[in-house]
């Protein structure tokens, strides 16, 4: 009872510890260990790991379960098991850091406010209601498919269905192939990219597929159906087999997820995940036949995206980010909400909660820094002094795709 | 023995600087007979005005024959500049009363002006060509426009000392007219440029409803200022000042008396052609009131009173003013931070 008492005194001077109560009660017990042994104040400095005995890195934490992520953890990375890394990102991660969890053979990631602001919303989430959507904005190069990236990661490790679509710039532009669709007449059909979709989700989604079952009979053909009642996998499938039906079994997958997600009989819940949403109320590069752009309402990959993204549905959340890296008739510098979604994306999405992800605040940038040292990615002596620690702040401006780049060449 | 006379009276009545040419050409002419003394006389006078030129424009250097002759008895030594002589406190209109090129003497300013030589400074106000090329206004200072205004006051009547205050002329006499009169020295006084007349007025004091000021500031387009809330019809289309004056009363007439119509096309105005964004009937009110009865906030109820018990609630009108905030004046961080708190507030997050 005492120690109680203590440590309740204890928390009076560190409010933000408090926090740590309402953790499931695993990360409690090491929490309190942790705070017994370490006591350290969690002001410019982050805190030291936790208290079994292991090297003390400032930048490192040993939480690597994004639930239990809290204040104390921010700036500091946590690393991925590449288990996770393969079923989780197949496709989701960008080229950059694909290229950097290979050079240093980790897939670490930093504990970043704008993710946990989400993720603690993502947490209180009341199947009941309809789905909430987030969008991350920001300027170009400051984390936002990162911060996408550590969400997705905690609906995976929540047990979550996770639907992601890596860019959804790439269903407006490059298209090789395109078929006038064999449901609806006025759309356009994108075999390639709707087969490679279907592949990675199913990659993400092993266990999910033989759980769900259809709810309704689709004809592909005169000669092959999906019946009533068989599981998402067959469709998956069928998608993947037959590539000339797969934008279809795309719309169709999204329809059943969307229609059974909430349901008090289904047991899972949905997170829809899209990288670059601004593509789907934007312009395509993608020409008819007779040389007419192709408006993207008429591509049926982004007609069934953008029925997702309304919250007509229950039992999970969407989360969205805002991308103008591979955005088409745009302007380079433009990154705020409305300027990119333009009118109707902005009213389509309304109401939803904009989150903004920032360049690295000073802590956040030491700990990058620190880790950078640690992996021997500085290679100059120069970058180990003040004055190069200076040189970095002033040539990046703390963006973290730029000091990135820039630190390759130091 | 008249000559002789005659010729000490010319070189006597001669100014300045009397040279030994001069004596020497007048000595020369003594000789001559009678009937070419007028001759003489006026060859010596014509040859001693240039003689005097020219000994001005070469002070103190020797003359051009070579010979040297001393004749330091008319020399007359140059004073001192008048500059020297002036007091501090005397009265400058009278030594500038009108447009005078630069005196460099008469100007108690120590003025350099021109390319300076290679180290040092530029050249002095002695003889330099450059102030006197360009226009001064010596005759144009406080003191002198002092006294022109004195000059001018009987001519004046008073200000009415009602208007004392800026707010009570704009009030009594809202419309402003502005034009510009030219003055210069040449052949002709007409200027083209003074046939521009400038007519601005404040909307506010014009008696407009919210549709006739809507329409007003369509039809003007960029002469209406938004910050000072001042409309400027500038006319310069006619020959004459008052020509212009009298088209630009005209339109002005013209366009508050158009304003004020409605035609029966105006009723198809839509959405886009609105010039602010309005939350009642748009689709963001839509979605938020779809979102909230299907979250079942309001409980059970038939769809219109429900909506309007929805929109009674303060955090539907907390959103409704972030989302037109955000729509009218464009986006930012506050207005973002703004937004982002009234969704969570009326999601109940």
């Amino acid at each position: 009872m005492f120690s109680i008492i203590s440590l309740l005194y204890f928390y009076s001077f560190y409010p933000s510890l408090l926090f740590a109560l309402h953790s499931p009660l695993c990360c409690w017990v090491t929490h309190v260990r942790s705070l017994h042994t370490s006591g350290g104040s969690q002001q410019q400095e982050a805190v030291a790991a936790e208290s079994e005995p292991e090297p003390l890195s400032i930048f490192r934490t040993q939480e690597n379960d994004p639930a239990c992520q809290s204040e104390k953890h921010f700036g500091q990375y946590y690393t991925l098991p590449s288990a996770h890394v393969r079923t989780v990102f197949p496709h989701g991660l960008p080229m950059r850091y694909k290229q950097q969890v290979k050079t240093f053979n980790e897939a670490c990631m930093m504990v970043r406010p704008p993710a946990l602001e989400v993720i603690s919303s993502l947490k209180k989430t009341d199947n009941s209601k309809p789905a909430v959507r987030y969008l991350f904005y920001g300027l170009k190069g400051s984390g936002k498919t990162m911060t996408l990236c550590h969400t997705i990661h905690f609906c995976y490790t929540q047990g979550w269905l996770v639907l992601h679509v890596p860019d959804a710039h790439l269903w407006v532009k490059n298209c090789k192939e395109l078929l006038p669709s064999s449901f609806n007449s006025s759309r356009y059909d994108q075999p390639l990219q709707a087969t490679e979709w279907l592949r990675n989700f199913r990659i993400t989604n092993e266990p999910f597929l033989s759980k769900i079952k259809t709810k309704q009979r689709y004809v592909w053909t005169k000669r092959e159906s999906t019946e009533e009642g068989s599981t998402l996998g067959e469709l998956v499938d069928q998608g993947i087999t037959r590539v000339k039906t797969s934008s279809d079994v795309v719309g169709a997958v999204m329809k059943e997820l969307r229609l059974q997600s909430g349901q008090p009989e289904s047991d899972f819940r949905l997170a829809v995940a899209v990288d670059g949403v601004n593509a789907l109320w934007g312009r395509s590069t993608i020409r008819k036949m007779n040389n007419t752009a192709v408006d993207p309402e008429e591509l049926t990959l982004v007609y069934n995206l953008r029925k997702l993204m309304k919250n007509d549905w229950t039992g999970g959340a969407i989360i969205t980010t805002l991308a103008q890296t591979g955005a088409v008739y745009t302007s380079k510098y433009s990154y705020l909400p409305k300027e990119l979604l333009g009118e109707k994306g902005f009213d389509s999405m309304d109401p939803f909660i904009p989150v903004s992800v920032p360049n690295y605040s000073e802590k956040e940038f030491e700990s990058c820094y620190l880790y950078y040292m640690d992996r021997h990615w500085l290679q100059y002596p120069h970058s180990r002094t003040e004055d190069g620690k200076k040189e970095l702040i002033f040539l990046s401006n703390r963006n973290p795709s730029m000091l990135e780049r820039i630190c390759g060449f130091h | 023995m008249v000559c002789p006379s005659l010729f000490s009276i010319v070189t006597v009545g001669e100014n300045m600087a009397a040279h030994t040419s001069r004596a020497f050409l007048s000595l020369g002419r003594i000789n001559v007979p009678g009937l070419g003394l007028h001759k003489s006389v006026s060859r010596v006078t014509y040859s001693t005005g240039l003689s005097t030129d020219s000994s001005k424009a070469t002070t103190g250097s020797p003359q051009k024959g070579g010979k040297k002759v001393l004749s330091k008895k008319y020399k007359r030594e140059p004073g001192d500049p008048r500059t020297e002589l002036m007091p501090v406190d005397q009265d400058w209109t009278a030594v500038y009363p009108v447009a005078t090129p630069f005196i460099p003497d008469a100007i108690p300013l120590p003025v350099r002006m021109g390319c300076p030589v290679k180290g040092g400074a530029p050249p002095e106000k002695k003889g330099n060509l450059e102030l006197i090329k360009i226009p001064n206004f010596l005759h144009l200072t406080p003191a002198a426009i002092k006294k022109h205004c004195e000059a001018l006051k009987p001519f004046c009547t008073e200000w009415p000392s009602a208007l004392d205050t800026d707010a009570k002329c704009d009030e009594h006499f809202p419309i402003k007219v502005e034009t510009k009169s030219y003055v210069s020295a040449g052949p002709s006084i007409r200027n083209p440029a003074a046939r521009i007349v400038h007519l601005s007025v404040k909307l506010s004091s014009l008696n407009l409803n919210d549709q006739a000021r809507k329409k007003m500031l369509k039809l003007v387009g960029d002469r209406y200022c938004k910050d000072t809330d001042i409309l400027t019809i500038t006319a310069d289309r006619c020959p004459l000042k008052q020509q212009n004056y009298d088209y630009a009363m005209y339109l002005l007439t013209v366009l508050y008396h158009e304003s004020w119509k409605i035609e029966a096309w105006e009723a198809e105005k839509t959405v886009a052609d609105m010039e602010e964004y309005s939350w009642e009937g748009s689709l963001s009110q839509e979605n938020i009131l779809d979102v909230l009865v299907r979250m079942k906030e309001a409980g059970e109820g038939e769809g219109e009173e429900v909506r309007e018990q929805l929109l009674g609630r303060r955090e539907v009108q907390e959103y409704k003013d972030s989302v037109t905030r955000l729509k009218n004046e464009g986006e930012n961080e506050s207005t973002m931070l703004q937004y982002k708190e009234a969704v969570k507030k009326v999601l109940k997050l």
